[in-house]
């Protein structure tokens, strides 16, 4: 032990460590024996448990390349939906608009004059009550 | 045989049995009072010890004698204890610290002999060096390896075995010291 020589120790650690030596190595008559016959039970019975099937990590050295790729895969599909939802929605709003423009006059005329009625009474109304205004200022 | 002739065998699996508890007997007190001497407790030891040569069999096949035999075994050995110790102590309540004063002021008598006060002192401080500290000093004091072989066995370098050594041996002699 030639770098022991540089190592000194005090008598009383060194003491105390050869104690502490006897101590933790008392052990009961025959405990390795049957620290043997424990170990190969439990070998024997580890080999004939049934055996899971591993699960294999495919491309696990390459696992940040498709954690990146997947990422983008999202964003992308993410994107695409956006923009494609988008354009619906325009062309919906698009397809309302020349609805209503190409709508003949003949149907527009008789809408109008089915309503005028309705329209004229109404405003007969308006007037009939703003005239009892009038009447009542005037007094 | 020599171990490297029971590897082969165990490998070749020719008497793989017989070859593995030859290898067992060879080394089983060794390992197991290295890690007990980590632990204190005979049960956990006993524990640790188990799984370490559990392991040491489903391993041995792939085993390429890089080192010798008795350096890959107390690497295993030292695994095993830090991940035990690691999962005690993730285990342990708050109460955890009374529980190790309690068992340090009130020591069991073993076979008959009296623990003496320093005795009580040194387990005490062979406790609280860090664990990688600890497996340092003993496998140096007590199985006189070389610094090469420790650092291969705790995975750090020979400058670093031997600062773990003598930082061991600082803070010991420090507390023997204390009241």
């Amino acid at each position: 032990m030639n770098d022991m020589e540089n190592e000194s120790i005090s008598k009383g650690l060194e003491e105390a460590l050869k104690s502490f030596d006897t101590k933790t190595k008392q052990v009961t008559a025959g405990y390795f024996d049957q620290f043997e016959m424990d170990l190969m039970q439990k070998i024997k019975a580890q080999k004939q448990a049934p055996k899971r099937a591993p699960i294999v990590a495919l491309f696990l050295d390459h696992k940040q390349y498709l954690v990146a790729a997947s990422l983008i895969f999202a964003i992308a599909t993410g994107l695409l939906f956006f923009n494609t939802g988008e354009k619906n929605n325009a062309a919906i709003a698009k397809v309302e608009t020349i609805d209503i423009e190409t709508l003949p006059d003949e149907m527009i005329e008789a809408y109008v004059n089915n309503n005028e009625i309705v329209a004229e009474v109404e405003w007969n109304s308006a007037i009939e009550s703003a005239g009892t205004n009038l009447i009542s200022i005037n007094n | 045989m020599t171990d490297q002739a029971l590897i082969i065998q165990f490998q070749n699996g020719d008497s793989k049995e017989g070859a593995f508890t030859q290898l067992l007997k060879r080394h089983r007190e060794n390992v197991f009072f290295q890690i007990k001497k980590m632990v204190l407790d005979h049960a956990d030891a006993d524990d640790i010890a188990q799984a370490v040569w559990i392991k040491v069999w489903k391993k041995l096949d792939g085993f390429k004698q890089e080192s010798a035999f008795s350096t890959w075994l107390f690497r295993v050995a030292y695994n095993e204890t830090l991940n035990f110790i690691a999962q005690k102590k993730r285990l342990k309540t708050h109460n955890t610290q009374n529980e190790i004063d309690h068992a340090f002021d009130h020591p069991s008598d073993q076979n008959g002999l009296k623990e003496t006060t320093i005795q009580i002192k040194l387990e005490r401080a062979i406790a609280e060096l860090p664990e990688k500290q600890r497996f340092v000093f003993l496998l140096r004091y007590y199985e006189a390896y070389d610094y090469e072989k420790i650092a291969s066995i705790t995975g750090t370098t020979v400058g670093g075995a031997k600062a773990n050594y003598h930082q061991a041996v600082k803070k010991m002699t420090e507390l023997l010291q204390q009241a």
